[in-house]
């Protein structure tokens, strides 16, 4: 697979602020990569300068292979953003502002933006100081589906949209994928990111603490297992590999390291069980894990 | 009915205490504005000021802009009668249009922000709010009636009685209580709060246009219009208190209209249907150079109406010009220049105070970039194929645009009024546009601090309205005050001829052209470097 995004050892001071310290990821073609950390980890910073909105103190970042900085000029020919924060000038339409991005970016699709505008229910004839913040992300969202790019560039972009929306975002975005074209999708909603992204990059405090697909994370975290015995269940707590050790009546509910899963489940098999679930952890478990303590 | 305005003195107390800041500035700034140019209109009609400007202020010009007097000779035009001609109306405007901001500000504003449903679901009744805010505008204006009063008598003028200061402040009080019952009306009928406000302010802007017409025509008709009934009270003159009877009545309806159409509709909703807009953009807007005129739009077209309206009413005074600079020895300073015709030197002087006021305009276009920058509204933007130098430049063109053009609307104004007062004159339309034109590299000098400013530290762009400020002023008072030649360089109406009374010099005026060229270009290698700064 062909990197379309690479980012290596990326650095950005404001003033005192340290926003980013090191922030190293990928995105490849055709894959959905999913943004996250809390507000002020540096996820905006990050996209800005991707964006040649801001200028990197030190790193290296490409897309498409070439310098976001200095050639940010070819690069936006290919690719579609949509600010976190989507601010419209109050006295022009709905539909005045779509049109007016997508002549700036050049490569529109008018019936795409019909279809869209009807899909997310926007009322294109009325003035952007009448619309909340969630029509106004409409707005963004629109003008930057409607054109064909190769990446795409999303910060936060479901904030502000209803469930009904934020589904047909997601929607939009599979089909995106499906064509086979990248997204970098920064986002505090986790089943959002869980369900679109092959890969996840969660940043803290301007490092990128965690990097992978899905699968690989999960296969480094703790999954947890309700196991109940016909003996004492009690006997599982001071094995290797389990931790949170909770009894209840016969049943016992730890976290299990996965590399001593086999060890852990050959001796519950000698206390007789009776019945046995093991849930992988959930993104929001993984997320949970770098912000706690 | 009790149920409907339940709990409004809580919210009464609790917007004093909100607004305490807001009303102390407003009382002041407003009161002031109004009151405190006394001592220096005294200054003006020392000698045969009077006289003279009262030929000036006789002019249907300046009575369409400021009112008529009910004075008949020039010897009865006292200090009191020619402060309320020339201040009142004006003052009066201020007032209605601040009463008029607050109150949909706080009303129909509220609404749009959902700042009402938080507080419609207290124990608070329907129509406390409009109550509230519409007691405390009323308490405000009164505050300022006294405040006005006070400050006129302070000075202790012969022709300002006591009577007719009070009368001064109520007439300016009532126009905002008026402005207020307009504005709630206006509140309750549009779908929006910025409709509300654009037609409350239009509904003004008419009634002043009107009152202009029927001024000059017959002053009676006047009588008729709300607007009338502030400044045809004729404080220090006729001490008229009709106009302030009328003027209550009118406050009372409206305010009861007002309230009667907010108990009828829905909360967020209006009496007219929201302007729909256009689905599609029009071919126009769908470029950078296209969306900045769109957004710049409105601010170029209100200052180049300013600019000739300003440029055709100094043209007025040149019919005249000789008695009233003859009248006073402060102004026969300010113009008198050896060897030239005094209309030569009164435009010399007067394009001068033009062109700074000219250089606003594309200070605030190159401004604009920086705040709609700070605003996130370029954001989506940056990520299309729109290069940083196509931003600027398009702003900094526009700018230069707007400078040459306002220099023309300013130049063409004073002068197409100039020459049709004047019976022979020395000087055609061509003279004052050459003399306009002159000042040309100033203005694009100001332009030029602005975008050096833009690209390198756009944090201070308002800093340069402050520079033009201190130049105008130097540059205004240069001929009363003996100032030293080093100070007077700092300004850049200093490094040109002043024409007509020196020669022009092709010279200086590319010189400065090409330096102004020079800071926006180093300006814009700034701007190609610097992080955008959104959002702080």
């Amino acid at each position: 697979m062909s990197k379309i995004l690479r980012v290596k050892g990326l650095q950005k001071r404001f003033g005192k602020v340290q926003a980013l310290k090191d922030v190293t990821f990928d995105v490849e073609a055709g894959e959905v990569v999913g943004f996250i950390g809390p507000n002020g980890a540096g996820k905006s910073t990050t996209i800005r300068i991707l964006l040649g909105i801001i200028k990197m103190d030190s790193g290296d970042a490409k897309i498409f292979g070439k310098d976001v900085w200095k050639d940010s000029f070819e690069i936006h020919k290919r690719i579609s953003y949509v600010p976190g924060e989507v601010a419209l000038w109050g006295n022009l339409t709905g539909g005045e502002i779509i049109d007016l991005f997508m002549k700036l970016h050049g490569a529109g699709d008018r019936a795409k933006r019909d279809y869209l505008i009807e899909r997310f229910e926007l009322e294109p004839r009325k003035k952007a100081k009448g619309y909340s913040k969630g029509n106004r992300q409409k707005v963004g969202l629109i003008a930057a589906l409607s054109v064909d790019s190769d990446l795409y560039i999303f910060d936060e972009p479901t904030s502000g949209l209803d469930p009904l929306m934020e589904q047909v975002f997601q929607e939009e975005v599979e089909k995106i994928k499906e064509a086979g074209k990248s997204v970098l999708l920064s986002s505090h909603i986790l089943s959002e990111v869980e369900r679109l992204a092959d890969k996840v990059v969660i940043i803290r405090q301007g490092e990128i603490v965690e990097a992978g697909t899905l699968e690989e994370l999960r296969h480094l975290t703790r999954s947890t297992v309700v196991l109940e015995t016909e003996k004492d269940v009690s006997k599982l707590r001071d094995i290797k590999g389990v931790h949170d050790f909770v009894q209840r009546d016969d049943q016992g509910i730890f976290s299990v390291e996965n590399k001593y899963l086999n060890d852990i489940l050959i001796e519950a098999t000698k206390l007789g069980v009776k019945k046995f679930e093991a849930n992988p952890p959930t993104l929001e478990d993984l997320f949970m894990r770098h912000y706690k303590g | 009915m009790k149920e409907q305005f339940a709990r409004w003195n809580i919210l009464f107390i609790q917007y004093l205490k909100r607004d305490w800041k807001k009303i102390i500035f407003w009382v002041l700034g407003l009161g002031l504005f109004a009151s405190a140019f006394v001592p220096a209109m005294e200054e003006i009609t020392r000698g045969e000021g009077l006289l003279g400007m009262y030929e000036t202020m006789k002019n249907p010009a300046m009575i369409s802009m400021v009112g008529p007097t009910p004075i008949e000779t020039a010897n009865d035009y006292t200090l009191g009668a020619m402060y309320s001609h020339m201040m009142l109306l004006f003052s009066a405007l201020f007032a209605m249009t601040i009463s008029m901001l607050h109150i949909i500000g706080h009303t129909r504003k509220e609404e749009d922000l959902g700042l009402t449903e938080l507080i419609r679901s207290f124990q608070v009744g329907r129509q406390s709010n409009s109550l509230a805010v519409i007691v405390e505008t009323v308490l405000i204006n009164i505050l300022i009636m006294f405040f006005v009063a006070g400050v006129m008598i302070s000075f202790g003028a012969d022709s300002i009685s006591t009577e007719g200061a009070f009368l001064f402040g109520a007439s300016i009080g009532v126009a905002g209580i008026m402005g207020a019952g307009i504005a709630l009306i206006m509140a309750q009928i549009m779908p929006i709060s910025s409709a509300a406000t654009g037609s409350s302010l239009g509904i003004m802007g008419l009634l002043y246009i009107i009152r202009g017409g029927t001024d000059i025509s017959n002053a009676d008709l006047s009588m008729l219009n709300p607007l009338g009934w502030t400044y045809l009270t004729y404080p220090f003159t006729q001490d008229n208190l009709k106009p302030i009877i009328y003027a209550l009545i009118f406050s009372v309806i409206t305010i009861i209209i007002a309230f009667a159409l907010e108990g009828a509709r829905d909360m967020g909703a209006g009496y007219l249907p929201q302007k729909e807009g256009r689905a599609e953009a029009k071919k126009s807007l769908l470029s950078v150079p296209g969306l900045f005129i769109r957004l710049n739009r409105g601010i170029i077209i209100s200052w180049l109406i300013a600019f000739i309206i300003l440029g055709a009413a100094y043209g007025a005074i040149y019919g005249d010009i000789e008695s009233f600079i003859d009248s006073n020895e402060l102004i026969q300073q300010m113009f008198a220049h050896s060897g030239v015709s005094i209309e030569e030197s009164f435009t010399g002087t007067i394009m001068m105070v033009m062109a700074a006021l000219v250089a606003i305009l594309p200070i605030a276009i190159v401004n604009k970039l920086f705040s709609e920058e700070r605003g996130l509204y370029l954001s989506q933007i940056y990520g299309t194929k729109v290069r940083r130098s196509q931003l600027y430049w398009t702003s900094v063109t526009l700018a230069i645009g707007v400078a040459i053009i306002g220099i023309l609307f300013a130049a063409g104004g004073l002068g197409g009024a100039a020459i049709s007062v004047m019976e022979d004159s020395s000087m055609d339309i061509f003279d004052f546009l050459a003399i306009g034109y002159n000042l040309l590299p100033i203005v694009l000098f100001f332009t030029a601090l602005a975008a050096l400013t833009l690209g390198w530290m756009p944090r201070l762009g308002k800093v340069i309205y402050g520079y033009l400020t201190y130049s105008f002023f130097l540059n205004y008072f240069e001929g009363m005050l003996d100032l030293p030649e080093p100070l007077l360089k700092t300004i850049p109406q200093s490094w040109i001829p002043n024409m007509p009374m020196e020669d022009f010099d092709i010279g200086i005026f590319i010189i400065m052209t090409g330096l102004s060229i020079l800071l926006m270009l180093i300006g814009y290698l700034g701007y190609s470097r610097r992080d955008m700064i959104e959002g702080d």
